[in-house]
């Protein structure tokens, strides 16, 4: 952990299934969704995560109009999360600064359909240790899939360090070694293919469980130090802000602990304030 | 009879309840009132659930200690027939949506429960569904789906089951993500199901109705 691995947020929360943000994206309110960008920047998003939800026939449109919608209020690249081609060319097309693309998996469909974008455009591109339907419950089984997911990668032409290996955080509730798994997963990966990132999306490790923000932030240190340099999350949730900015600074990653003294003073940990962004 | 057992898996005390399940046994104790007891409990456990004391891993757990004393007295049970299965229950995640966390939770709280439960997995297309309930013949039918595209399988999927004829067989439940009376209605099913004890809940009101 010498190297500057300082964990980046891919704010989630402009994302068609939530309620708000499909009405949003239906009515065409410009301002819901601009706000909900700007927002998430403020909070030190790195990307900002756009799912225009999943109606195929106007997925494509919806993504093009989110991205043309967003682009102009924010200097951050995107991230364009969709599995269906069509959309992801359509708004590849709009976008200025090279995005991200959420996802690509062991599913070769996936493979074959989305990759070539990904190389063609200079993307960054998450991609998820499972196959088409189902998540393997051991982490031998990911990283096989994390291998044939490299190999097409590499045969592309994609370099290791555009790839973001999302290892996969289960629902602790029906397995309590799940988070375990995640993290083993998580090492592996870093030893065999040192130049990839590694991200999380953290919906389902709590689900279930009260108090869900502690499991979260826990989980989110622990997997921070096994490598995991990216998340996907809501930046508007400042107890995890908070929890990510001591985690920096206690990894190493915080030359002079400014970023923390700066929170400090900006609030970050002040208990009285609210929560924000329940999502 | 033994209150000890009913509180034991109530209590979540995993080891004195499979404990006194054999104590029970050597004492030739009925199956089906041993069965009863842990019924008994496993309302409990809904209950609490349902109130916000329990959460998911207790009633995870309690479906393990189910199963366990069911396998525990399958030997004796198999003697005296007393549980017939309380009826079928067709499930799966509506096609273009592949989660299935909700689903196999739902599915298994369903089977502890003595429902006959065939799960067709995910992304499962409306006439998969037409075709397991030609064959399985199931009294309910739950519909899963966490994107809010499958809220339009879902009505699509109950449309085909309208239109093979087949509506006026099966009570149809809907559950998982953001699913609510509204979506009920526009998917056309005849309720919806908040969380797991909720579709046993329905289950249970629709099949003994019937």
């Amino acid at each position: 952990m010498t190297e500057n691995r300082s964990l980046k947020i891919i704010g989630e929360k402009i994302n068609g299934a939530r309620k708000r943000v499909i009405q949003a994206i239906e009515k065409r309110d410009t301002v819901f969704i601009q706000e909900l960008a700007v927002k998430q920047v403020e909070a030190g998003a790195a990307w900002l995560d756009i799912n225009a939800g999943t109606r195929q026939s106007v997925e494509p449109d919806d993504l093009v109009w989110l991205v043309e919608t967003i682009q102009p209020v924010v200097e951050i690249p995107l991230c364009l999360d969709s599995a269906n081609p069509q959309a992801l060319a359509a708004a590849i097309q709009v976008v200025e600064r090279a995005p991200m693309i959420n996802s690509i998996s062991g599913d070769p469909h996936r493979l074959q359909s989305i990759l070539p974008l990904v190389a063609e455009h200079n993307c960054q591109v998450i991609a998820l240790a499972m196959n088409g339907k189902s998540i393997p419950e051991l982490s031998e089984q990911r990283l096989e899939i994390v291998h044939t997911v490299m190999q097409a990668v590499r045969a592309s032409g994609v370099p290791d360090e555009d790839v973001y290996i999302d290892p996969l955080a289960m629902t602790l509730a029906t397995n309590a070694k799940s988070a375990l798994i995640t993290l083993e997963t998580m090492r592996a990966i870093r030893q065999e293919f040192p130049d990839v990132h590694l991200t999380l999306g953290l919906s389902n490790l709590s689900f279930g469980l009260p108090a869900r923000s502690y499991i979260n932030r826990v989980f989110l240190v622990l997997a921070f130090a096994a490598g995991l340099d990216s998340v996907i999350l809501d930046p508007l949730d400042r107890e995890v802000r908070a929890t990510l900015v001591a985690a920096n600074l206690i990894l190493g990653q915080d030359r002079h602990c400014l970023e923390y003294t700066r929170a400090f003073r900006a609030g970050l940990f002040n208990t009285s304030g609210a929560t924000t962004g329940v999502s | 009879m033994s209150k000890k057992l009913v509180k034991a898996i109530a209590d979540m005390q995993e080891e004195s309840a499979l404990k006194q399940v054999n104590q029970m046994m050597a004492d030739k104790v009925e199956p089906a009132v041993i069965m009863d007891d842990a019924m008994e409990a496993m309302e409990i456990v809904g209950q609490r659930f349902e109130d916000g004391t329990y959460f998911l891993p207790e009633l995870m757990l309690a479906g393990e200690m189910m199963n366990q004393i069911t396998e525990q007295v399958k030997p004796e049970m198999a003697k005296t027939p007393v549980t017939e299965p309380k009826g079928k229950i067709l499930i799966g995640t509506v096609a273009g949506d592949i989660h299935d966390i909700g689903k196999n939770i739902v599915s298994f709280m369903l089977e502890v429960n003595r429902f006959e439960v065939l799960d067709l997995g995910v992304d499962v297309p409306p006439d998969k569904f037409l075709e397991a309930i030609r064959e399985f013949k199931p009294q309910v039918v739950a519909l899963s789906g966490f994107l809010t595209l499958a809220f339009d399988a879902m009505k699509e999927t109950i449309e085909a089951i309208q239109g093979a004829g087949l509506r006026d067989e099966v009570k149809i439940m809907i559950g998982g993500g953001q699913v609510n009376e509204e979506i009920n209605k526009y998917a056309g099913a005849d309720a919806y199901g908040k969380d797991a004890m909720a579709g046993v809940t329905l289950a249970k009101k629709w099949i003994v109705a019937k």
